[in-house]
């Protein structure tokens, strides 16, 4: 019995390089022995992806993309459909997870250096997926068809209209018709659904593959390939398989306690994961008071509302996304590793995490004047960051690198 | 990073947090959701009081759903919802004898309504959602005489509201008084003159009902107003109690889960240290 | 490495795999659920309630039930009596080729012995049959004792929904669950099944 499976088995094998692929990139892949929580993120990232896209599939199965329906057949996932409210619920916590563990997954690149040569693909890819991502998150906030998706989407797809000459009939060729309508749900549907996740999963493959091909980095900023054995197996390094797997598994739990936590306890988050206003359709005539977009996207909000001119808050705020892009360029440290760079990189991400957060809070609430000016200074530091980072990752004094982990 | 390096970072990171919030609250925006009524009195919802839900399922039926449809939830689902038996629901709470058990609350207004009140009354499954328990709890009780108003009643909550007050006769008549509050002295005691009596003034804006006008006592109308509310609550969203109860279960696996798969980690993290 | 920590990891290894694969039996009910018919799909095919007290002798009605036509039929007594004179021409007479619910409780094979209810789908390819209850010649039976004719493509039931030799539709007209609480006739649900 066994000899028939195992002689089935290499059938198959010597068609498909099944073990081969199987020990290149997971058994025998080799990985940092020593690295923190903040190399979970990326893994833990994945999870959610298959997540997303399982729940999503259920999702579409009684969801109608028309405006008549939308709104309404999301109360009948709710109610009708058998258990069709937790299907939702882990959608909607799914995707807040998924934004929370990537811009930790983000912040553990800029934190220990991970987009130095040669990573700089692995780190490209990855801003185009959080690109990716946002626009699909955006999307698929717009199909529920509540009071916040349409004037959400009111709000982005007029951005469109800032940009000189082509704006109005970008606006229009967007939309599908002179205003939001089911038009323009049913094609948001469609590039939701089918489109961006597609392009997810071939972005996230190459992400993968980049990475695998030059080694994954680690919290010291070493070079593990530099001592290796006689087979070639760096010596600070373990197999992928069991132990990065198991580690894996740590952090999926912890994960997943988060992920049910928030699912059966507070899913809206406080009106800050499904906004209230979302529980009333969509209506043309009646703006609700406050305008905010998800918690996810708040800190770029901000810098549009900072901005007075549309085309100019257009600008920064598609800087401020596509300035993630040249960091691999803009950092000229020595040291990859936030715990061997200087004191002003230290200052430096310290700043930017705290600007992005306060973004992020102001991005949530009303305008007053405090705020406007706290928006400005926060966008500008937010910037700094970025655009000092050639002059004090250079000049600043760095520790020496150990050279084993 | 090192561990002090760590603790720096966190440190001022919660620091500057907090000086931000702290002049946030300072310029806070104007206006919260309870409008002219101040801050909105505290609710906390028990799904779990089938006879508060039932009450509160038969003053919404007999006062509201002659002009708010429901009309995401189902007539049976409610019944069973809230453990009464379906015969008696039905016979108590279905006045239309047309109506089946699957149907669903489609409400009883024509369609010209918004003929009648300006605007149609709307759809309320959802609207302890969209405009919270609190919002409501306080709506409901913060109507006063207004006799320059087409109903002669207006709101402290919803300012305008064109709604008329449906529970006046339950409640008594409201009315917005002047009262005379002591005044308070700078160290917390209330001021006195010369003869040792309190020194008042007066201070409008309080709402107060007059004697004998209703057929409920405050206590019982404010019960009243809360099943009411604990119901829309149930309505906006039926699985609510259901979900909690469910999610114990859930996060106790994950916190097995994930203590396991901690010790299989460190077992295995002996290989490499 | 040691036994004890051999037998550690073993044990280890198989707690965290049970309490893993435990979970998903719960994980994957949500996914499997969601596919039953829901509230809505439920509702609308709920069954139906009609008062069938003001039914002429002799006549047809016909209700919908989750979508498809259900006869009910008022028979006379003379076409009662006269069931068994078309015995011969049956393919099946006594349903013993499908599993009806109410088999031989009365010769009108429903849960009255005075009223008919079956499926108005012919059981060849789904066709409505027409109710011919007429005693006389017909094109399609010269001995026609009045019954059903499926215009589609000639099958042929007795007054009782029950099939012909010969005819391309293979057994008897479908009865759906019903029950009477005295006129009130519901198609669809029968609480003593």
């Amino acid at each position: 019995m066994k000899e028939r499976a195992g002689k089935l088995f290499s059938w198959f094998n010597t068609r498909l390089p099944i073990i081969n692929t199987f020990e290149r990139h997971l058994s025998k892949h080799p990985v940092p022995s020593k690295v923190n929580f903040w190399y979970l993120f990326g893994a833990l990232a994945s999870v959610t992806l298959i997540i997303q896209i399982v729940s999503g599939i259920w999702l579409i199965m009684p969801y109608s993309n028309t405006e008549e329906e939308a709104f309404s057949s999301i109360e009948y996932i709710m109610r009708d459909v058998d258990y069709g409210w937790v299907i939702r619920y882990i959608h909607t916590t799914g995707a807040s997870m998924f934004f929370a563990v990537v811009y930790l997954h983000m912040f553990r690149g800029l934190l220990y250096g991970s987009y130095q040569k040669p990573k700089e693909l692995v780190w490209i890819f990855g801003c185009t997926i959080y690109l990716a991502m946002m626009a699909e998150g955006f999307l698929g906030y717009v199909l529920p068809y509540g009071q916040m998706s349409y004037w959400g989407a009111q709000v982005i797809i007029s951005l469109f209209g800032a940009i000189p000459y082509i704006g109005e009939s970008l606006e229009l060729w967007v939309r599908g018709d002179y205003y939001i309508s089911g038009i323009t749900v049913s094609r948001f549907f469609a590039l939701h659904v089918v489109a961006l996740p597609l392009v997810l999963i071939a972005l996230v493959f190459l992400h993968l593959v980049a990475l695998h091909e030059v080694g994954a980095g680690n919290p010291e900023g070493v070079d593990i390939e530099e001592f290796v054995d006689d087979d070639g197996v760096p010596l600070d390094s373990v197999p992928f398989f069991p132990y990065k797997v198991l580690n894996a598994l740590v952090g999926i739990g912890v994960f997943m306690t988060v992920f049910a936590i928030i699912m059966f306890f507070f899913p809206e988050g406080g009106g800050y994961f499904i906004e209230m206003a979302n529980f009333q359709k969509a209506n043309p005539l009646v703006t609700p008071d406050h305008i905010a977009p998800v918690w996810y996207y708040a800190p770029f909000f901000t810098m549009l509302r900072a901005i007075p001119d549309p085309l100019g808050g257009l600008i920064v705020m598609a800087a401020a996304v596509a300035i993630f892009f040249v960091v691999p360029w803009l950092d000229r440290s020595k040291v990859a590793s936030i715990r061997y760079k200087g004191i002003y990189s230290k200052i430096a991400l310290t700043l930017f995490g705290v600007s992005f957060l306060t973004l992020g809070y102001l991005g949530t609430v009303g305008v007053t004047e405090v705020r406007k000016i706290m928006s400005v200074i926060c966008t500008v530091i937010y910037f700094a960051y970025f655009l000092l980072m050639p002059i004090y990752t250079k000049y600043e004094t760095t520790k020496e690198v150990p050279k084993r982990l | 990073m090192t561990n002090k390096s760590i603790n720096l970072y966190f440190c001022n990171a919660f620091l500057i947090l907090a000086l931000s919030f702290f002049f946030n609250s300072l310029y806070a925006a104007e206006g919260g959701p309870c409008k002219d009524y101040g801050e909105c009195d505290k609710f906390k919802y028990s799904l779990n009081d089938m006879e508060s839900l039932q009450r509160g399922a038969a003053t919404y039926i007999n006062y509201c759903y002659g002009c708010h449809s429901l009309k995401f939830s189902r007539w049976g689902r409610v019944a069973k919802d809230l453990q009464i038996p379906e015969d008696i629901f039905f016979e108590s709470l279905v006045f239309d004898k047309s109506i089946k058990p699957g149907d669903l609350m489609a409400g009883a207004m024509p369609e010209d309504s918004v003929n009648w009140f300006g605007v149609a009354p709307p759809d309320l499954t959802l609207v302890s959602r969209y405009k919270g328990d609190d919002w409501i709890y306080s709506y409901l009780r913060a109507y006063y005489e207004d006799s320059s108003k087409q109903y002669g009643v207006n709101n402290l909550v919803y300012p305008g509201t064109a709604m008329p007050n449906v529970l006046l006769s339950l409640q008594g008549n409201q009315r917005l008084i002047c009262k005379d509050i002591a005044v308070i002295a700078e160290n917390g005691g209330e001021k006195r003159d010369e003869y040792g009596n309190t020194i008042t003034k007066e201070k409008c804006g309080f709402l107060e009902v007059e004697e004998g006008t209703g057929e409920l006592t405050k206590e019982e109308f404010d019960t009243l107003i809360y099943d009411l509310t604990n119901f829309l609550v149930y309505v906006g969203e039926p699985i609510k109690a259901t979900r909690e109860r469910i999610g114990w279960y859930v996060v106790f696996y994950f916190l097995i889960f994930t203590a396991l798969s901690s010790l299989l980690y460190r077992e295995y993290h002996k290989d490499y240290n | 490495m040691q036994d004890k920590d051999k037998t550690r990891r073993k044990v280890l290894i198989g707690l965290t795999s049970a309490v893993g694969l435990s979970g998903l039996p719960f994980a994957a009910t949500p996914f499997i659920a969601a596919w039953n018919p829901s509230a809505k799909a439920k509702a609308a095919g709920a069954a139906v309630k009609l008062d069938v007290s003001k039914m002429q002798y002799g006549q047809q009605i016909q209700v919908s039930w989750r979508k498809q036509p259900v006869f009910i039929i008022r028979h006379t007594k003379e076409s009662l009596a006269s069931l068994d004179n078309s015995l011969s021409k049956l393919a099946d007479p006594n349903s013993d080729l499908i599993s009806e619910p109410y088999k031989g409780l009365y010769p009108t094979r429903s849960k009255s012995s005075e009223y008919s209810v079956m499926s108005g789908v012919c059981t060849h390819l789904g066709c409505a049959p027409k109710y011919f209850p007429e005693v006389e010649p017909k094109p399609w039976d010269a001995t026609w004792s009045g019954g059903f004719f499926c215009p589609c493509h000639g099958s042929m039931f007795d007054i009782v929904g029950r099939v012909f030799k010969g005819v391309p539709a293979p057994t008897n007209l479908v009865i759906p669950p019903h029950m009477f609480e005295g006129s009130i006739l519901t198609i669809g649900e029968d609480k003593e099944l």
